[in-house]
């Protein structure tokens, strides 16, 4: 009981300790890519800091209070986003056996968390009763309705060869291909739909500079850090998934299984933290054509390549 | 407490959230403040520690100032510089912190922000006075002043009103007030937009807050090169006397590569965009060939990185086409030039024609248009500016500013603005904002002539 | 802890934690305002009305198409699990199903229901 209860209080660490070490390196990272973008000096010690810092000043600041907003849900929103990612991370394997949550159908709790992302962000912007921050709460319902197929259909193609909806099973299941090579419409597609639901870069609609910043308009202090933090640590936890279900999570030569991890994880938040750097903000209409007209027909495109291949392979 | 000081340690290298606000003889200021590594320019007054007033604000203004300074979260500070001895801010702003050059500016703001973590600078407290816009009356359950269904309106402000749309069904209208200080748009430039969803069924242009009541005390004190925005000074004097082609060339570059900056980061590619801005404050004036000024070469490897930008293509293709009415009323310019209209004001000077000068066009007439024609424009004129030498123009009366033709009747931004309603109606946001940028509107450049009022244009001045 | 306790569990200490830092925050700078601080930032005029309205969601054709395709995923998962067993008729059968849809979205498309300025 007591071996129990440590080795979870054991994994929680973990998790938090993955989810605050990602926040912070995909910070530091978003600086170093933007200092390369703007052609200055990277200062890397300086780059390192800066998040700490602005930490740090937005925590002595006041918060802002709208007229009439839904003050409940304004408090809970970023507490939510937070959450879900929290919930996402833990389902992933960090190893072989170091997985907080062991679930057997551990896709569908990830998808099923990362599809009420939505909701957070709809909330977020809803809240404050403020027209800007209510235009952009509505531009990423539209953006979310459309990336969620796309993306949950991709990961279920990664789970074709495992022949099992848990994480353990998919990770093994790459012992002698990783899926990003067997199933290569899935990882670019992820890609693009786990923006969305970080709302980063090319598909930050709701926090556009075209509103103003749209669902932060109104946020100042601490909540705004919170919401900050939050949108991180779902980019954290998707480049954590992705990695385990594409690039073979915890498998490699040499090197200890957490390590692998690590680097592949940093390397797909890598990946999407640059992706604000060259691509601009979508328009709303164009993206929704896009998810529906070509995403969501390749990601089942990628579910029959998969299914095809499983099926020869089992004979 | 001891987290307090140990946060403000942390905090004091940090970039300073500054909010801006560029009046009149401040817009290149603002500009040069985007590239202060110090400041952090924010999109909304809330997350803001600093407000900064670079410039003079007209008394248009002043009502906004206020609004957006009470909209900041505490602590704040106010910053300000302004060119003109008539600034009324001081009486405004009661605690400001003046700085004595524009130079001096960022360090200011640091310093304020610095003074305010440490509290050895009090806030700047609330300057407009608390009164509710619908105070609870206690009546009805909902603080109306009447109980039941038509009690009267509830606390707070009343909800939207319906109005037909175009699906057959009646939803709400919402009556957003955008602003003058609206991050995204032109500075000063206020609409009162209908939206139905993120939809725009309608748009009045509010009045430019540039304008000066006419006999007021600061007309008779303002002259056109003051009100004018920097980059237009040049070209003002060309209407008279001739000018150096290399520095009006020069002038241009620096206004499309501005344009360009701010258009960038609205689109989202912030980084780009204050590259593009570092790039527009390089250009030197003193002559091509200076060490550390803008070459060519520099431009022309932004047009091919930006040109092989697939998403940026994606965003402006087909986007604020105007018709052929609303392009014959612009007589000329790089929005009419985006649709094939070929005008240009240089053209009729043979100094320019001696020098090989052939306009840009495209045909296209979208914000893709326009927004390539003004780089391709900008890298031509550095290359005129390099062969010019100590070349002048010979013509006067007329000329090709960066927005379009000047000295004939209206300013370009004065010809664009009666547009504005027929342009926006029935665009989503996103696609407004990005049809308003590719316009390149200036409210002080419309502030020299205004369709109507019986102001005189500057250039009669 | 079996999966679906520890997910909640999780879900449940995150959205503590979150809320707890946020006040926190509360505690180091007491949140206070005047009427005029509260008015929504629209570039600093004010507005008329509150900003909550029946707003015209216009795709709301596509959030029907989206409810297709969500319940098609519903099945999906659990045949990813069994088809291999199943053999072919299992994947057929799923293409089947997925072209009826995919001439859902030729349909929606056709019709418009993505293009909404």
């Amino acid at each position: 009981m007591v071996a129990e209860a440590l080795s979870t209080a054991g994994l929680a660490i973990a998790v938090v300790a993955v989810l605050l070490g990602g926040t912070y390196i995909a910070a530091v990272l978003d600086v170093v890519f933007t200092r390369l973008t703007m052609r200055i000096a990277v200062r890397p010690l300086a780059a390192a800091a800066l998040p700490l810092r602005r930490a740090a000043q937005l925590a002595l600041q006041r918060r802002t209070l709208t007229e009439r907003p839904d003050a409940g849900t304004w408090a809970l929103a970023p507490a939510v986003l937070g959450a879900l990612a929290a919930v996402s991370l833990a389902v992933v394997p960090l190893t072989g056996t170091v997985i907080a949550v062991k679930a057997d159908t551990g896709i569908v709790v990830f998808a099923a968390a990362m599809a009420l992302v939505v909701v957070a962000v709809y909330l977020q912007g809803w809240s404050p009763n403020s027209p800007l921050s209510l235009v952009a709460a509505y531009r990423f319902v539209a953006e979310g309705l459309s990336y969620e197929i796309p993306f949950a259909v991709v990961l279920i193609g990664t789970a074709l060869p495992a022949r099992s909806l848990a994480l353990v099973p998919i990770v093994t299941s790459q012992e002698h291909l990783w899926n990003v090579v067997r199933q290569p419409l899935g990882l670019p597609i992820y890609l693009v739909t786990v923006l969305a639901l970080g709302f980063w870069g090319p598909l930050s609609l709701p926090e556009g500079q075209d509103v103003a910043g749209g669902t932060s308009v109104e946020l100042s202090g601490v909540p705004r850090l919170l919401w900050r933090v939050a949108q991180l640590n779902v980019l954290v936890a998707v480049s954590a998934m992705g990695a385990a279900v594409f690039l073979g999570g915890w498998l490699g030569p040499w090197l200890p299984g957490g390590v692998w991890m690590a680097l592949k994880t940093l390397f797909l938040l890598a990946l999407l933290v640059a992706s604000r750097q060259y691509f601009a903000r979508v328009r709303t209409e164009s993206f929704v054509v896009v998810a529906w007209t070509i995403l969501t027909p390749l990601a089942l495109v990628d579910v029959f390549m998969a299914g095809i291949q499983a099926m020869v392979a089992a004979r | 407490m001891v987290v307090r000081p140990l946060l403000a340690r942390l905090a004091k290298k940090a970039p300073v959230p500054v909010f801006l606000i560029a009046g009149i003889g401040g817009d290149e200021i603002a500009d040069r403040l985007r590239l202060d590594e110090r400041l952090q320019v924010m999109d909304s007054p809330r997350p803001a520690m600093v407000l900064m007033i670079v410039g003079r604000l007209t008394s248009g203004l002043n009502g906004a100032a206020l609004q957006v300074h009470d909209q900041m979260a505490e602590p704040r500070a106010v910053v300000r510089w302004s060119p003109s001895r008539l600034d009324a801010s001081a009486a405004i702003f009661p605690h400001l912190v003046a700085a004595e050059a524009a130079a001096a500016l960022g360090r200011a703001a640091v310093a304020a922000r610095d003074d305010l973590l440490a509290g050895r600078l009090p806030s700047s407290p609330p300057l407009l006075p608390d009164v509710d816009p619908n105070p609870w009356r206690g009546v009805g359950p909902w603080g109306q002043g009447g109980a039941g269904m038509t009690g009267g309106v509830p606390y707070g402000r009343p909800l939207p009103e319906r109005a037909k749309d175009r699906d057959g069904l009646q939803l709400d209208q919402l009556l957003v007030r955008v602003g003058p200080f609206m991050p995204a748009l032109p500075e000063g430039l206020t609409l009162e937009v209908k939206l139905q969803g993120d939809v725009i069924q309608d748009v009045v242009v509010g009045e430019n807050p540039f304008l000066e009541e006419a006999g007021s005390e600061s007309r008779q004190e303002v002259s056109p090169a003051l009100v004018a925005p920097a980059d237009l000074a040049p070209f003002l004097a060309a209407l008279r006397v001739p000018v150096a082609i290399a520095e009006l060339e020069l002038v241009r570059v620096r206004h499309h590569l501005r344009w360009l900056g701010h258009t960038l980061r609205i689109h989202g590619l912030t980084a780009l965009g204050r590259r593009v801005l570092a790039l527009s404050a390089r250009v030197h004036l003193g002559g091509a060939g200076a060490r550390g000024a803008l070459a060519t070469a520099d431009v022309a490897e932004l047009r091919r990185s930006l040109e092989r930008n697939f998403t940026l293509a994606w965003v402006t293709r087909g986007i604020g086409r105007l018709s052929a009415d609303q392009l014959a009323a612009l007589d000329g310019g790089p929005v009419a030039r985006a649709a094939g209209v070929e005008r240009d004001e240089r053209l009729a000077d043979p100094a320019y024609l001696a020098l090989g000068f052939e306009p840009v066009t495209r045909t296209r007439g979208d914000a893709l248009a326009r927004w390539r024609l003004r780089l391709h424009e900008a890298e031509r004129s550095l290359r005129l500016a390099e062969i010019a030498g100590d070349g002048m123009t010979t013509v006067t009366g007329a000329v090709e500013g960066p927005t379009g033709p000047l000295g004939r009747g209206l300013a370009p931004s004065s010809r664009l603005l009666p547009l504005l309603p027929d342009l926006l109606t029935g665009l989503d946001w996103g696609d407004a904002v990005s049809t308003l940028l590719s316009l390149d509107l200036d409210l002080r450049e419309a502030a020299l002539t205004t369709p109507g009022s019986g102001a005189v244009p500057a250039w009669a001045w | 802890m079996e999966g679906g306790a520890a997910a909640l569990t999780i879900l449940v200490v995150a959205l503590g934690a979150f809320l707890i830092l946020r006040g926190a925050g509360d505690i180091l700078n007491p949140p206070q305002s005047t009427a005029p601080s509260r008015v929504p930032f629209s570039g600093g005029l004010s507005p008329d009305t509150h900003a909550w309205n029946r707003y015209h969601v216009r795709y709301y054709a596509m959030a029907l198409l989206f409810l297709a395709f969500d319940m098609e995923m519903v099945f999906m998962y659990p045949w990813a699990v069994v088809f291999v067993e199943e053999g072919l008729m299992a994947l057929i059968e799923m293409l089947m199903f997925i072209t009826i849809l995919l001439f859902g979205i030729l349909y929606t498309w056709r019709e418009g229901a993505f293009r909404w300025s």
